[in-house]
C-alpha cells in the first residue's frame, strides 16, 4: 500500500563507516560499534555529542544507550531497532528517516556490531536438550536435522530448480554467476576479506558441497567488524562538509502467509521460492517514483548465492525462473546489473546488510572501488526470509 | 545433560504445539485446525489466520505425503546428527498444503513429488514423526 505522504529524498544519508574486517577483531562489538559510528560521523562532518538517535539491529549485542554513551552523546533522545536480523539494515535506515520525519530526532546513527567469526557464529548449533517452544518453533526443525540457514537455503534452491524445470548444474550455473561477480568485486576493494583471493568458476565449482547443492562458495564469510551510517535531514545536510546522499525510498514488506518463528517457518509458505522482497518492492519503487529498469547499481542481500538469486527476480530484474541465466559479466560493472560492488556477503564481509547500505551510498558518491560510471540510482536490499526491506539512493541535484 | 552426542529433542509441553506431539506419543500424525473454518494451521497456534478464531482442536491426518525438496548435509555442525545425511520437506496429502521436515540417513536417491510415508522414532521419552519414501510393492514383499 502507497503511502501518499512519503516524501522522496527528505531525508540523506550523510556519513559511512566501517571498521575493518577480520575474522578476529579482538575488539568487543561495542569497540567495533563506536569505531564505525565515530568514522561515519567523521566523514559526515558532525560532532559525535551531537549524536540524538541511534538505530540498531534486533539481534546487536550493543545496546544503544551503551553506544552513546561511549560516543559522548549528551542526551540520547531517540532510539530504536529493526530487525530480525538480516532483514533489518534498510529498515533501520527507514527507522532513522521516520524518527527524524517526526521530529523525535534530528542527527541518527544507524549500526550493526557483531563478531561474527570470534564471538556467537551462526549456522552452529549449540542447543542440548530440549528445544523449541514459546514461538520459536525450533521445535518442527532443529530435532529433525534442518538446523542452519545454509541448510534451509539448500532446500530452497532445489525446490527452486524443480519448480522452473532447471538442472541442477543449471541452477549452479546462476548461483556461481553471483558468486564470481561479488568475488571479482571483492578482487579489486582493499577492505574485502578476499581482496586478495581470485576466483574461476573452475574453482567455485570443485568447492566442497557443505549442504548439496550449496557448495563452500555459495556460502557468505563470518566477519568480525561494524558498519554505520548517519542520517540527518536532506536540506541541513547541505550545511555539512560531507557528501550526502538522499534516500529517495525506503519499504518494508513481509507479504502474505509468512508463518510465524523465524527463518525455518518460512519452508511452510505458500511459495518458498518467491520471498517478502516481492511485496516490499512495488511500495518502494512506487515510492521513488521509478522502476527496476531505472536502478543504476544493486547491493542485494547475498547470505546465500539462491538468497540473491531469487531477490533478483523478487525486484524485478529478471523474469521469474530466468535468474540462474545471468552471466558473472551481466552482474558486473558494465553489464546490464553491477551487483554487490564492494563483493557483498560472500566475499567483502558479513556485516548483516549494513555494509550493503555504506556500499549503495559509495556508489552515489562515486567513490566505490568498482565505480559504476554516473551511477544515478542505487538499490540496497536487506532480505528475506522473515520480512524483507530496501531502499533507493539517489543523487542530490 | 553434558554428553554432546544426545539427540536434540523437542519441547513437548508447549502450548501452541505440545498436542502434535502428544499425537505422535499415541503414534498418530494429527494438524492442527481451526474449529470454525476448519481449515488447517501448521504451524500450530489457536489463532486462525483465515477467519479469525480461536481454539485447540487437533485433527488427525493420512501418513502420506509427496517429497517437496531436500538437501543432503555434508558439513557437520551437531555431534548427535552424522553426516552425510538428508533433510526432507515433506507435503501431507489430505492438507491444506501442511509440510514437515525429516531426516533420512545417508543420502537416498530422491525425486521431488515421490511418495513419502510417516514413521515414529522413538528417542528417549519423545516419540518423533520421521518421514521415508514410500516402500513399494517388491521392497515390502
Ligand atoms: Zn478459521
Amino acid at each position: 500500500m502507497a503511502d501518499a505522504s512519503w516524501v522522496p529524498g527528505a531525508c540523506s544519508i550523510v556519513g559511512i563507516g566501517t571498521t575493518d574486517f577480520s575474522k578476529a577483531s579482538g575488539r568487543s562489538p561495542l569497540t567495533l560499534a563506536a569505531q564505525a559510528s565515530l568514522a561515519a560521523l567523521a566523514d559526515a562532518g558532525i560532532d559525535r555529542r551531537d549524536v540524538d538517535g541511534i538505530v540498531r539491529c534486533d539481534m546487536d549485542l550493543v545496546a544503544p544507550p551503551a553506544l552513546a554513551d561511549s560516543l559522548g552523546v549528551r542526551d540520547l533522545t531517540y532510539w530504536g531497532e529493526a530487525g530480525p536480523g538480516g532483514s533489518g539494515p534498510a529498515a533501520m535506515v527507514g527507522q532513522a528517516v521516520a524518527a527524524i520525519r517526526a521530529g523525535l530526532a534530528s542527527t541518527v546513527v544507524v549500526f550493526r556490531s557483531l563478531n561474527g567469526r570470534s564471538g556467537n557464529r551462526y549456522g552452529l548449533v549449540g542447543e542440548r536438550g530440549a528445544v523449541g517452544g514459546d514461538g520459536s518453533y525450533d521445535e518442527f526443525f532443529l530435532p529433525f536435522g534442518m538446523q542452519t540457514p545454509g541448510q534451509f537455503f539448500a532446500v530452497v534452491a532445489r525446490r527452486y530448480a524443480h519448480e522452473h524445470g532447471l538442472s541442477i548444474d543449471e541452477l549452479s550455473h546462476g548461483l556461481g554467476s553471483i558468486a564470481l561477480a561479488a568475488r571479482a568485486h571483492a578482487n579489486s576493494n582493499p577492505d574485502a576479506q578476499f581482496f586478495d583471493r581470485a576466483m574461476t568458476r573452475d574453482d567455485y565449482l570443485a568447492s566442497r558441497m557443505l549442504s548439496d547443492p550449496l557448495r563452500l562458495f555459495d556460502f557468505c564469510l563470518e566477519t568480525d567488524g561494524a558498519a554505520a551510517v548517519v542520517v540527518t535531514t536532506t536540506e541541513r545536510a547541505r550545511d555539512l562538509a560531507g557528501s550526502a546522499v538522499p534516500i529517495l525510498s525506503v519499504a518494508q514488506g513481509t507479504g502474505h502467509g509468512v508463518q510465524p518463528g523465524q527463518m525455518f517457518p518460512a519452508l511452510l509458505r505458500p511459495s518458498t521460492t518467491s520471498w517478502p522482497s516481492a511485496a516490499a518492492a512495488p511500495t518502494l519503487f512506487g515510492r521513488a517514483g521509478v522502476s527496476a529498469s531505472d536502478i543504476d547499481v544493486a547491493q542485494i542481500y547475498d547470505c546465500f548465492t539462491i538468497t540473491a538469486l531469487i531477490q533478483l527476480e523478487d525486484y524485478g530484474f529478471a523474469p521469474r525462473g530466468t535468474a540462474a541465466g545471468l552471466t558473472d559479466a551481466d552482474l558486473s560493472v558494465g553489464g546490464v546489473l553491477p551487483l554487490n560492488t564492494s563483493g557483498g556477503h560472500l566475499s567483502e564481509g558479513y556485516i548483516h546488510g549494513m555494509n550493503h547500505v555504506v556500499e549503495g551510498v559509495r556508489q552515489i558518491r562515486g567513490t566505490s572501488t568498482n565505480q559504476v560510471a554516473g551511477a544515478e540510482l542505487s538499490l540496497v536490499t536487506s532480505a528475506p526470509p522473515p520480512g524483507a526491506s530496501a531502499l533507493i539512493l539517489g543523487a542530490d541535484r | 545433560m553434558t554428553d554432546p552426542t544426545a539427540p536434540l529433542l523437542p519441547v513437548t509441553d508447549d502450548v501452541d504445539t505440545g498436542g502434535f506431539f502428544l499425537a505422535a506419543a499415541r503414534g498418530e500424525l494429527a494438524i492442527r485446525i481451526c474449529s470454525e473454518c476448519r481449515a488447517d494451521l501448521h504451524l500450530p497456534r489457536e489463532c486462525c489466520p483465515h477467519c479469525g478464531a480461536f481454539s485447540r482442536e487437533w485433527r488427525p491426518v493420512s501418513g502420506t505425503g509427496t517429497l517437496y525438496s531436500w538437501t543432503v548435509v555434508h558439513h557437520q555442525v551437531h555431534p548427535a546428527f552424522p553426516v552425510p545425511y538428508t533433510v526432507v520437506l515433506v507435503e501431507v496429502d489430505d492438507t491444506d498444503g501442511v509440510r514437515l521436515v525429516s531426516r533420512i540417513a545417508g543420502c537416498p536417491d530422491l525425486e521431488v513429488g515421490q511418495p513419502m510415508e510417516v514413521w515414529f522414532e522413538q528417542v528417549g521419552d519423545v516419540t518423533l514423526p520421521q518421514w521415508r519414501p514410500t516402500a513399494t510393492q517388491e521392497e515390502s514383499a
